[in-house]
């Protein structure tokens, strides 16, 4: 099989690992005995495959086959023929197909010619009269050289795309976050979103609603790169216009949902947690699409655990009912939302954060401010993956009310 | 049987169901692997599915994804896919995502046969 001949690629999946490599060698010779005694030599592997020959008889006539075959990848060639000599070709050649490589043939005595071949880029030489096992060997090493270059090629060209699209999901991340958070006589909101290296799906929101109100956003949305960031884009979105129309948490999502669930034949998935802090009298009634359990700092310093509403994540359930919990804030009282990619932060042992060490670091913030508890978690996880490298984003919104409004 | 570095995959015929035991992570890097392990069961017109999960220690969004698509594939072909023996780990994420109301998930292996 020719594909035996492909080198090991250490396991990476390539677009060429379902096509056939061919092997396809373009001989330049104006003797018109050799195009003969090639076939004749090279029979058995012409037979099975492993090589394609493609004659010319000279420069001039390479070129023409060059540009009919442009899966040539080595050139077999003379120096002296009429027309256009191999000197004159090998000149060439780099302009019509950068990727060939020339091996030159010609007679033993002619080493200046050899030279100059060889400073002109030919890649290596065999001399007349041919041996042909020499010949055998020179085509397998000359070959073998072209196909890892090209994988080379091929693998930087795959990571440059994959570069360019995590750039972009990058950009429509971060662009949906909300640029500016208040601080204010009731209330005051921090957040961090650091991305992972292959960027996932989280974002946060907060909406302000006639000064007495606000709404708190956080989700996680299945799956990396574009399609999740674009996801994102979506849901925000969804949610803001729906936010607009109803005071309902769980209704908002009812809506969002209904939508997201649509034709959604590819389970792409979204987990949501959208809770309104009323300012005027401390009451914050939420809805839990399958995120993790906000939590909820007293001034005292107790940690308290959001009650789960008991739903499911968005985009999946069509017609889904979610539901409504509240929970009621005192002034000094913060609340604490965050993704997964704090929770189950690994260290180098492939240990998870977990909630007990986020409960723990809560309770022990220096600074109780929301810019306080972000800070503090985002350190207490780094400190604790070490050299770990993170895998998902790191994402948290904190709110604390200062007192209440007298709307 | 399938390999990832950190993902192993590994078929096990029962006389009602084919069982589908990832050991390992599942996470983006890797979840193509499992992806193909299913879809040459579902190809290969299998009608119940049974994932057990005993040496699973891990599974991110993008592998809970596959699981969806799965179950509704299967619904779809009036098939049936069931879910056992998770790790308190991958209890709590089925939990917290409410994946448990709409996946069917058995304590054992035997239960999710008992329940085909």
């Amino acid at each position: 099989m020719a594909a035996d001949n492909a080198p090991d690629r250490g396991g990476e999946a390539s677009a060429s690992d379902e096509e056939p490599i061919k092997n396809k060698v373009l001989v330049v010779d104006d003797e018109e005995d050799l195009e003969l005694l090639v076939r004749q030599k090279f029979r058995r592997r012409i037979r099975k495959g492993e090589f394609e020959f493609v004659f010319a008889h000279n420069g001039q006539e390479a070129l023409d086959r060059l540009a009919e075959h442009n899966d040539i990848r080595l050139v077999l060639t003379d120096i002296n023929m009429p027309v256009m000599d191999g000197l004159a070709l090998l000149s060439q050649l780099e302009d019509v197909n950068p990727d060939v490589r020339a091996v030159i043939v010609s007679a033993y005595g002619d080493m200046d010619n050899i030279r100059t071949a060889m400073n002109r880029g030919a890649f290596d030489f065999v001399t007349k009269p041919i041996d042909f096992n020499d010949l055998e060997i020179t085509i397998e090493k000359t070959l073998k050289h072209v196909i890892t270059l090209q994988n080379a090629l091929q693998s930087r060209d795959r990571l440059v795309a994959i570069k360019r699209e995590l750039e972009v999901a990058y950009q429509v991340q971060t662009s949906v976050l909300p640029a500016e958070l208040p601080s204010c006589e009731t209330h005051e909101i921090a957040a961090r979103m650091i991305p992972a290296r292959e960027i996932g799906g989280d974002f946060y929101d907060l909406f302000e609603f006639d000064d007495q109100r606000i709404g708190l956003v956080i989700a996680d949305v299945s799956g990396k790169g574009i399609p999740a960031a674009l996801f994102t884009m979506v849901t925000r979105a969804l949610l803001k216009a729906a936010a607009k129309d109803s005071p309902s948490p769980a209704e908002c999502l009812n809506m969002v949902n209904n939508i997201l669930s649509q034709d959604n034949e590819s389970c792409v998935f979204v987990t949501l947690f959208y809770g309104v802090l009323d300012l005027r009298t401390g009451r914050f009634l939420y809805s839990n699409g399958g995120h993790n359990a906000p939590r909820l700092r007293r001034s005292d310093g107790s940690v308290e655990e959001l009650e789960a509403t008991g739903n499911l994540v968005l985009a999946v359930e069509h017609g889904h009912e979610y539901n409504e919990e509240e929970v009621q804030l005192a002034p000094g009282d913060g609340l604490f939302l965050y993704t997964d990619g704090i929770s189950e932060a690994e260290n180098e042992a492939a240990e998870e954060f977990g909630e007990e060490r986020l409960d723990a670091a809560l309770a022990s913030v220096e600074d109780p401010s929301p810019e306080g508890m972000v800070a503090s978690l985002v350190e207490a996880v780094r400190a604790f993956a070490g050299e770990a490298p993170q895998s998902d984003d790191l994402t948290c919104i904190a709110a604390r009310l200062r007192a209440l409004s007298g709307g | 049987m399938t390999d990832d570095i950190r993902l192993k995959v590994q078929i096990e015929r029962e006389e009602a169901a084919v069982v589908i035991c990832p050991s390992g992570r599942i996470d983006g890097s890797n979840v193509d692997v499992l992806e193909k392990t299913i879809d040459e069961q579902i190809s290969a017109g299998e009608k119940a599915l049974i994932f057990d999960f005993t040496d699973l220690n891990y599974i991110s969004s993008a592998g809970l994804r596959v699981l969806l698509v799965t179950a509704r594939r299967m619904q779809q072909g009036e098939g049936r896919t069931l879910f056992c023996a998770l790790a308190e780990h991958i209890a709590t994420i089925f939990e917290i995502s409410g994946f448990k109301s709409i996946l069917q998930v058995c304590e054992t292996r035997n239960d999710a046969l008992a329940a085909l």
